[in-house]
């Protein structure tokens, strides 16, 4: 180890990238993200989806919650354009009312995952030693726990807390609690090969600080593959919440969610392909979107493409 | 450091490789080519030990290794099969059962009352712990072998039972016993039938009521088969034929109850001619059954019986009307058609149409669907306005009480949300508190083909399947004079007056019958169900 | 280095009991009724009830369950489940079969995340990329409960290329396409973390130093930019490798395997606590073993990176 750092104090230090284009970085950034088609796309997709999500009437007047039997399977007809499911409901009365609670849960379970994810990935990879192994033998722990026992007793525990009366909260705070150890370990691993790249050893040795070293130097240079763990997170969570209603812990009462609504139609996806395709290409697309966005925005602020 | 590097790899290439030989081991024994053997898939059973076995595929496997006392024809009226008389006095009381000579169990040994005698005390007694054991209840003496805990669930041990034998066995002589009962019960000879009724050779025993450790993983029974090696556990279970077999021999030389984890799996392998037998075609499958198999996919009827119970404790749900008006606001046949593709017919009686004794449509206009009937019925009483009915997920139930949910949604204009539990203890726990839960997902398997089979269990004051609390004296009272009855067929009439008390009350919505839907492969022929959702093995063959 | 492995398997000890410690705490807390989970919905006699709770310790208190289970544990005994089997022999049934559907299921995996995301790292916005991208978006739409009863229909019975069920005894051919559908599940992750770190490389000022160097393409991308971009997919991968060999739930039901994942789904539906902690001590004592190789190969990977 010791010739590396030899070889690395003889090779000149490259300017931190960050600090010389620090003034005009995030003006620079915006100036390419207008330009870019993707950026755009991915957007009008977000906010179409979010729309829907807060404000569903806008796009159906049909209640979701209108089956009847004698409709079953039937294929598109006036507003119901996707057709009717296994109950007789308007597909696509579903499927737009199901973006509240999808989005909802995937993104704050999402979120709350990459939160504790780098927290601990980052702690344990860029302080090393005795809270490396600490943390690392915790999240191996949590790594064992079967994903259905952990849901069973979270979501069990969390539903009896008041103030949870659609079992939204639960469902997030137990995807998000159960989610997060793969994006830490992936963390982990990326700052500790960022911490031993040449530039940070350089910046060390002219006097940065532990904390600038981390969110300058190290962070920006292990986020990628984060990211990228986090979008993917983003659809298996959106998908898994129904896991959680077919253990009895999921959402409550008659809520409709894209997930519910695929895993309720995979049952017959050889007499009616439907209601499994649509809301389908609708988690696919929101997924599809972030993953863009993450790309455009990811693109923008990477100085070494200039 | 750097000089490790290469030595480090190899390591970890050694660690993946060692991995990987230890896991290949697995060796693959292909047994399907002995001739005229076929295979009849099945679930993992819980257990092999007659007395211990409450599940049909357990039960299906001791079909081919035990002979019974009695079997049933196909109007359920049991007829003699290991029993060579089976007789009783005039209060049914005192039943008298004289074994057919000769038969052996398939290790040698002779079949003599003690092995019928010893096998029942082992299963009524409690701290033995066999789950078939409440059949044992009525014959004398079965409450002295019960342990009870002096604290209920507290820390204190139960004190040992007073007895370890039913006092109410009696052997006569080695082919004759006689069995007491603590009231008289004219369908003892149907109970008979069952499983856990089986005798046990001397060599299950290692000591005087202790059954040997492995006795369950290769039993040693009084039929057809014997097993060939132990049972396979997730795998397979093989049975033989046995030589000279005294009683009825099967066409067929050999079973293989191939186990398997899911009924998908199963669907599969029976379209790929992989197993010949499925009992039960999953209902996913059912839409293109017909065209995979063709007339291979058959019908027979079960016992099966599915119902929703009213918590009757609770005011919402006292008044009959509103129970009545929610009945009349489900079509039964449009569930049936549409959600269970009609595998399942619609109930409009409270017992199931295989027992003998049973009448169509005791249930009247309370189960005709009538959505105009029903709305006045139900504004008129002053039902609750948003209803729930909670069932366990992890039975398959969300589909149908979804879709009764949405009837009664359109019928009577009032909300309706179907709960999930996860479990069905977690939902009789809910019950037993007496926790709003609306109305409770319920259904029922006949153990023995018997009115009172429905009717004592599911609607009696103490039933032990009354989770709703149903209570009429008037009711009880008619089912105890049934049990007691000379014969069936007063019986029957006793248990037929009982039932219209019940179509009255409504204190549960009958929904559904079940039925046996299975499906065969091209290689075997003359494939039957019985009641108990078996297949029977004297009648299957191989096709030609 | 030594030292630092020897550190590690001390710590193995500690986490495989902390992680059992956690595991029985979560069953004793799912637990509502393990009892009347046996018997499903039968109705159940109290004098059964009270020979049941006794045989299997369940009155007494979590402390005095968990003790019962370590003492057992360090005399080599895991215990019985509450259908009355031996853990030990039920391991021994489930192990050898998920070992290796699992291990092809990461080969397959990992070979196509590598290879098409190092393609589609290094061209960017190309139709490979795209196509890649679309595929992730399949499978990640496309729930596992569709996915292998199609695969099962199209490949197993209407092409008939493959059996449609394995079994416990199966051979490698059977496990094929059981493993490349649970590949299906991880595959998604890998690729994508594989091309950002891809692309992230080659962006890297040693890239462009190799180049000015004139180091053939191949040498930049098959030495530096691949052996740099590894660390993270090598990870993904170790975590993978357990969590396939828990997770293969659905795959296992469908092409009727009755390994690890069936036995704890079983275990958990029923209730049944012995059972889940003697195949989570095992799974814990596989993540643990897979994260000290994926440590140890950092080093490998990135000389700079050491352990003392």
């Amino acid at each position: 180890m010791s010739d590396m750092n030899a070889l690395a104090a003889e090779t000149p230090a490259p300017p931190s990238p960050a600090g010389r284009k620090s003034r005009s970085l995030a003006a620079d950034a915006w100036h390419d993200l207008r330009r870019s088609k993707i950026f755009w796309a991915a957007l009008v997709i977000i906010v179409v989806v979010l729309l829907m999500a807060i404000w569903p009437s806008l796009f159906t007047s049909a209640d979701p919650h209108d089956c009847v039997l004698s409709r079953r399977h039937r294929g598109a007809s006036g507003g119901a354009i996707f057709g009717y499911d296994y109950q007789g409901c308007d597909v696509y009365a579903k499927t737009v009312y199901g973006a509240r609670y999808s989005i909802l849960v995937g993104v704050c379970s999402v979120l709350l995952a990459g939160v504790i994810g780098l927290t601990v990935g980052l702690a344990a990879g860029y302080f090393g030693g005795w809270l490396d192994a600490l943390l690392s033998r915790f999240v191996d722990v949590m790594l064992g726990v079967p994903f259905l026992l952990g849901a069973i007793v979270l979501g069990k525990r969390l539903a009896a807390e008041p103030g949870n009366s659609n079992g939204v909260l639960a469902v997030t705070l137990t995807l998000g609690i159960l989610g997060w150890t793969t994006g830490a370990r992936v963390m982990r691993s990326s700052v500790i090969e960022a911490k031993n790249q040449d530039y940070v050893a350089a910046a060390r040795m002219v006097g940065a600080g532990p904390a600038r070293l981390i969110f300058r130097h190290v962070l920006p240079n292990a986020m990628a593959p984060f990211t990228v763990v986090l979008t993917i997170l983003l659809g298996i969570n959106i998908a898994s919440e129904a896991t959680l209603s077919f253990l009895g812990v999921g959402l409550k009462g008659d809520a409709v969610s894209w997930g519910i609504s695929i895993s309720e139609a995979t049952g017959y996806v050889r007499v009616a392909p439907g209601p499994l395709i649509w809301p389908s290409v609708f988690l696919a697309a929101t997924v599809l979107a972030f993953i863009m966005l993450g790309d455009a925005v990811r693109d923008a602020f990477d100085p070494k493409l200039r | 450091m750097r000089g490790n590097g290469p030595w480090k790899m190899a390591a970890g290439a050694a660690a993946i490789a060692l991995l990987a030989a230890g896991c290949s081991s697995g060796s693959s024994n292909d047994d399907q080519t002995v001739p005229n053997t076929i295979s009849i898939g099945i679930a993992e059973p819980e257990s092999l030990v007659p007395t211990n076995t409450t599940e049909s595929n357990g039960s299906q496997v001791l079909s081919s290794l035990f002979y019974p006392l009695v079997n049933f024809d196909e109007k359920s009226t049991p007829y003699l099969v290991a029993a060579e008389s089976i007789t009783h006095d005039k209060a049914n009381k005192v039943w008298t059962i004289k074994l057919r000579p000769g038969f052996t169990f398939s290790n040698g040994e002779p079949v003599t009352s003690d092995n019928y005698i010893n096998a029942w005390n082992y299963g009524a007694y409690g701290p033995n712990g066999q789950l078939a054991s409440f059949y044992f209840s009525k014959i004398e003496g079965y409450a002295a072998m019960q342990a009870v805990d002096p604290d209920g669930t507290g820390p204190k041990k139960a004190e040992p039972p007073k007895a370890t034998k039913l006092t109410g066995l009696k052997k006569i002589n080695d082919t004759t016993f006689q069995v007491t009962l603590t009231s008289g019960f004219a369908g003892w000879e149907s109970l008979m039938g069952y499983d856990c009724f089986y005798p046990l050779p001397k060599a299950a025993f290692a000591s005087e009521g202790v059954l040997t450790k492995d006795f369950g993983e290769a039993p040693i029974g009084n039929g057809p088969f014997k097993m060939k090696g132990k049972w396979q556990h997730d795998s397979q279970i093989q049975v033989e034929k046995v030589a000279d077999f005294k009683g009825t021999v099967p066409k067929v030389d050999g079973i293989t109850w191939k186990i398997y984890q899911d009924q998908g799996a199963e669907y599969a392998d029976l379209v790929a001619g992989n197993v010949d037998v499925q009992t039960k075609i999953p209902i996913e499958s059912l839409a293109s059954a017909s065209g995979d198999l063709g007339d291979r996919l058959q019908k027979s009827p079960s016992s099966s019986f599915s119902f929703v119970g009213f918590p009757i404790y609770e005011k919402e749900f006292a008044n009959r009307d509103v129970r009545r008006a929610l009945s009349m606001a489900i079509n039964r046949e449009d569930m049936t058609d549409q959600i269970f593709l009609g595998s399942e017919t619609p109930a409009k009686s409270f017992v199931s149409p295989v027992v003998e004794g049973y009448k169509p449509n005791t249930c009247g206009e309370n189960c005709e669907y009538n959505p105009i009937k029903a709305k006045q019925l139900y504004t008129a009483a002053g039902g609750p306005k948003d209803i729930k009915i909670s069932y366990n997920v992890d039975g398959g139930h969300k589909a149908w009480v979804d879709a009764m949910c949405n009837q009664i949604k359109g019928s009577l204009g009032i909300n309706c949300t179907g709960v999930g539990e996860p479990k069905f203890a977690d939902l009789l726990k809910k019950v037993e508190k007496k926790e709003s839960v609306g109305l409770i997902r319920l259904g029922w398997v006949m153990d023995y083909p018997l009115m009172e089979d429905y009717l004592g269990p599911l609607y009696t004051t103490d039933g032990s399947s009354n989770y709703y609390g149903y209570s009429n004296p008037a009711f009880d009272d008619l089912v105890r004079q049934g049990d007691d009855a000379p014969t069936t067929a007063q019986a029957e009439k006793l248990w037929g007056q009982a039932e219209t008390i019940l179509a009255q009350d409504m204190p549960v919505i009958p929904l559904r019958f079940g039925q046996n839907v299975f499906g065969h492969s091209e290689k075997v022929t003359n494939v039957n169900m019985d009641l108990f959702q078996k297949v029977d093995i004297y009648k299957i063959e191989l096709a030609e | 280095m030594f030292r630092f492995i020897v550190r590690r398997l001390l710590q193995m000890v500690l986490t495989f009991f902390g992680a059992t410690f956690l595991v029985y705490a979560l069953m004793f807390a799912a637990q509502s009724d393990p009892i009347q989970a046996l018997v499903g919905e039968r109705p159940i006699t109290d004098s059964q009830r009270a020979a049941l709770t006794e045989r299997y310790h369940l009155n007494d208190s979590f402390l005095q369950q968990y003790w019962y289970y370590v003492k057992g544990l360090l005399t080599g005994d895991l215990g019985t489940s509450l259908t009355g089997r031996r853990i030990s022999d039920m391991l021994a049934d489930a192990w050898p079969v998920t070992l290796r559907l699992s291990l092809m299921a990461i080969i397959f995996a990992a070979t196509i995340a590598i290879v098409a995301g190092v393609v589609s790292g290094i061209r960017r916005g190309s139709i490979f990329d795209n196509a890649t991208l679309f595929v992730t978006l399949i499978v990640l739409a496309m729930p596992i409960v569709v996915l292998a009863p199609l695969a099962q229909l199209i490949f197993g019975i209407k092409l008939g290329w493959f059996p449609p069920t394995a079994g416990r005894d199966a051979t490698l051919y059977q496990l094929l396409l059981p493993a490349a559908v649970l590949a299906s599940l991880v595959v998604a992750t890998e690729l994508r973390v594989t091309r950002a770190s891809v692309a992230e490389n080659m962006r890297a000022d040693y890239v462009r130093t190799a180049r000015a160097k004139a180091l053939t393409r191949s040498r930049v991308i098959g030495v530096h930019v691949l052996r740099n971009s590894l660390i993270p997919v090598v990870t993904l991968i170790g975590v993978d490798i357990g969590g396939l060999m828990s997770g293969a739930i659905v795959t296992e039901k469908v092409f009727n395997i009755p390994g690890v994942g069936f036995n704890l789904f079983r275990g958990i539906r029923t209730e049944d606590g012995p059972l889940v902690v003697g195949f989570v001590s095992f799974l814990v004592i596989v993540f643990l073993v897979v994260n000290l190789l994926v440590d140890l190969l950092y080093a490998v990977l990135d000389p700079r990176i050491r352990y003392e």
